[in-house]
């Protein structure tokens, strides 16, 4: 806090000797958070140290000896949900905080040392024989009970990713676009489960609450897939491009009434943002029917005019959200 | 000079720093109410998630309007000069609209305006590099003009950073220009022009009416300290000098002071790191932080000292493990430094970035069969809006 405002504040007498001098003490007290600096470095460290491990292992396979590696995987993977075990607080189907900060990362390193035993016994001894869906499935399966067990959300979100890996989709953020193709008709109806499956649990846990902060991630991911898929099935089907249309206005006007309810900008702007895409796609494909180049100057104005009333719309409802969220 | 009421910026920060102050109780909420009546801000500033589709929408906006423009005026742009003179044409309208904006509807850092004043910008400036025979050195000049100017009237971050960089762009294409003797002494002259620009950023916010530059400064400063290790960095000064003076260096081959580079690449970080600690300086410390990650790359490029796993296995156990000791050691608050987390909630905790961080940087196992990984099915977020024509 700057002094001097507070200082000026007084001689305007707006507040009184008593606040300016909480001001400075609170001021003087103020401490340096390292918080997200450390934290960033146990995650580098944890991410390193998994890597490294697994390169490791690759290299040397022929000199240790697949029990060897696989027991030293174990034993890490084992001591760290141990370490868990002991140190977290009793389960609840609410928010608990997690007891320190190292927790959650021994809690990560874990997780991911289980995927790697699990993937390797697959890969070796194909423990689980030819159904490579039971190798995806009892990662899922662990990294779900995990996040609900320890409540982590980073955990939650590997699951998620996971579950989709299951069922054939890569959703990390970064691969969400580039490594699917949308153009196939299987990934879309895919998409379209998979999103309402999310959605689905981002309800049941806000409305049962069952572990109510988790709503957000299983929504986030919901939202986006099954909107990317919806305007991916508009872009794909040549006759029900409509019947698409249709479907995903229904999606989004369920959605905007509930961020409108939970007063959350960000699931009322992205509902917004797709729609509007879906809209113009569908205006695109009128014009296209039109084969004039007149077609071609209203599609620019229609996009101007468009992009204009869309900020409009946002600017309004800005105002009509009071309090937001996120 | 700035296009905002200087009283209005003062009125913001009051309204910010009381805002703080109440939410340490150590105001009561009707003193508050007293101040924010007293201060009034007529600035409209939306809720950030919103600027940033307000962002995305100008942005949209702005390239179909240029879409529009060439298509009506398709006969003047039968060269390349027509194009830039229509990219000078729409930057100048996107700066008319955005000060239109400003003065009316009373926009701050509202997405739009944002939008408006990169767009311009980058039209204006875009425009020389269309036209394809203007020297490097010109570019950088008009580009640094431009975002000096951007920067005073709209106090823009990424104009400052934008105008520095382009500035030593400038000092560098001129002085590669001037023969032996400029190209040895290149490195200090960035390190030179660094520390002086840091020194300066410093000097500047401590005067009271430099105080709307504030963000502005920061940017300068952090941008300065890493231009500062960058033009002394061993890989940079090897690698630069190798292609743009022709040295013809073999592999293993070493340019001239090299132990000086090697010296300062290591040292560098660590100065920035006690320096940080020692003043309580955040900008100091993170960069610090990040350019350690630059000595190990920078080393690993040329000497191969572990093998890449044991390196990883090792850097992340003294990580994993000094982060740990950090926040034993940091358990009660010691020195002025806490492991708490600061209290202003971020937007990045409220997004749950974090947990976002985790999903990326996991890659799942086994992927089904079925699932062809392929680059550019391309249909996703506004494929369609153009994809038409």
């Amino acid at each position: 806090m700057n002094i001097k405002v507070f200082e000026k504040l007084r001689a305007a007498e707006l507040i009184n000797d008593a606040e300016l001098t909480a001001v400075k003490t609170a001021e003087d007290q103020q401490l340096f958070s390292l918080h997200w600096e450390i934290k960033t470095l146990l995650y580098l460290g944890v991410l390193l140290l998994s890597g490294g491990l697994g390169i490791l292992i690759y290299k040397n396979i022929d000199t240790i000896g697949h029990q060897v590696i696989l027991m030293i995987i174990g034993v890490i993977c084992a001591g760290c949900f141990n370490y868990c075990i002991r140190k977290k607080a009793p389960f609840s189907w609410s928010k608990v905080d997690s007891p320190n900060a190292f927790f959650d990362y021994a809690l990560l390193l874990g997780c991911l040392t289980f995927v790697t035993f699990v993937g390797y016994l697959q890969f070796q001894y194909t423990a689980f024989g030819t159904a490579y869906g039971l190798a995806t499935f009892i990662p899922l399966a662990v990294l779900t009970v995990s996040a609900y067990y320890f409540d982590h959300l980073g955990v939650l979100s590997m699951a998620i990713t996971n579950l989709a890996a299951w069922m054939g989709i890569a959703v990390t953020p970064f691969q969400l676009l580039s490594a699917n193709d949308f153009g196939s008709v299987q990934l879309i109806y895919t998409g379209v489960i998979l999103g309402g499956l999310l959605l689905g649990l981002a309800f049941l846990s806000a409305w049962k609450n069952l572990k109510k902060h988790f709503a957000f991630t299983y929504q986030n991911f919901g939202a986006h897939i099954i909107f990317i898929a919806c305007i991916a099935g508009m872009c794909v089907f040549d006759t029900s491009w409509l019947a698409w249309l249709a479907f995903m206005a229904a999606i989004g006007f369920f959605l905007f009434k509930e961020a409108f309810k939970e007063r959350s900008f960000y699931f009322v702007l992205i509902t917004v943002l797709y729609g509007y895409i879906a809209v113009s796609i569908a205006v695109v494909r009128l014009l296209i029917l039109t084969n004039d180049i007149g077609g071609l100057y209203l599609g620019l104005l229609y996009f101007i005019g468009s992009a204009i009333g869309v900020i409009v719309l946002l600017i309004s409802l800005n105002k009509k959200i009071k309090h937001a969220s996120v | 000079m700035l296009a905002y009421n200087s009283q209005t910026l003062d009125n913001l920060e009051i309204k910010e720093e009381a805002e703080k102050a109440l939410r340490k109780n150590c105001i009561t909420q009707p003193a508050y109410q007293a101040i924010e009546a007293a201060h009034p801000v007529n600035f409209y500033t939306p809720n950030p998630v919103i600027k940033i589709g307000l962002f995305i929408l100008t942005v949209v906006i702005i390239s179909f309007s240029l879409g529009l423009l060439s298509l009506m005026a398709m006969d003047m742009l039968r060269n390349e000069d027509g194009f830039a003179g229509l990219c000078i044409f729409a930057g100048l309208v996107c700066y008319g609209i955005l000060e239109m904006f400003i003065r009316e509807k009373k926009l701050f850092r509202a997405g739009v305006d944002d939008a408006l004043l990169w767009g311009a910008v980058m039209l204006i400036c875009s425009s020389m590099v269309i036209v394809d025979r203007i020297s490097a050195s010109t570019i950088c000049f008009v580009v640094g003009f431009v975002t000096v100017l951007a920067t005073l009237r709209f106090a823009d971050m990424l104009m400052a950073g934008v105008a520095y960089l382009a500035f030593l762009g400038f000092i560098f294409t001129v002085a590669i220009k001037l023969g032996p003797v400029a190209k040895t002494i290149v490195p200090f002259l960035i390190m030179f022009i660094s520390i002086t620009a840091y020194v300066a950023a410093k000097k500047i916010s401590a005067y009271h009416s430099s105080r709307h530059y504030k963000h502005c400064l920061t940017v300068i400063s952090v941008l300065s300290l890493l231009t500062l290790y960058l033009a002394g960095n061993y890989f940079v000064v090897r690698e630069l000098s190798n292609t743009m003076f022709d040295l013809q260096l073999q592999d293993g081959e070493s340019i001239p002071g090299a132990i000086f580079f090697w010296i300062y690449t290591a040292v560098i970080p660590v100065v920035y790191l006690y320096l940080g600690i020692r003043k309580k300086d955040a900008v100091l410390l993170r960069t610090g932080m990040i350019l350690l990650a630059a000595i190990v790359f920078t080393i690993r490029y040329y000497h191969s000292v572990l093998p890449l796993e044991t390196a990883m296995v090792l850097g992340g156990l003294v990580l994993a493990v000094g982060a740990w000791a950090l926040i034993r050691y940091l358990k009660e608050p010691k020195h002025g430094f806490t492991y708490a987390e600061p209290e202003d909630p971020s937007l990045a905790d409220k997004l749950r970035l974090e947990s976002l961080i985790i999903a990326q940087t996991y890659a799942p196992g086994a992927q089904p069969a079925g699932n062809d990984v392929q680059f550019g099915g391309g249909t996703g977020g506004g494929g369609g809006a153009s994809g038409g024509y």
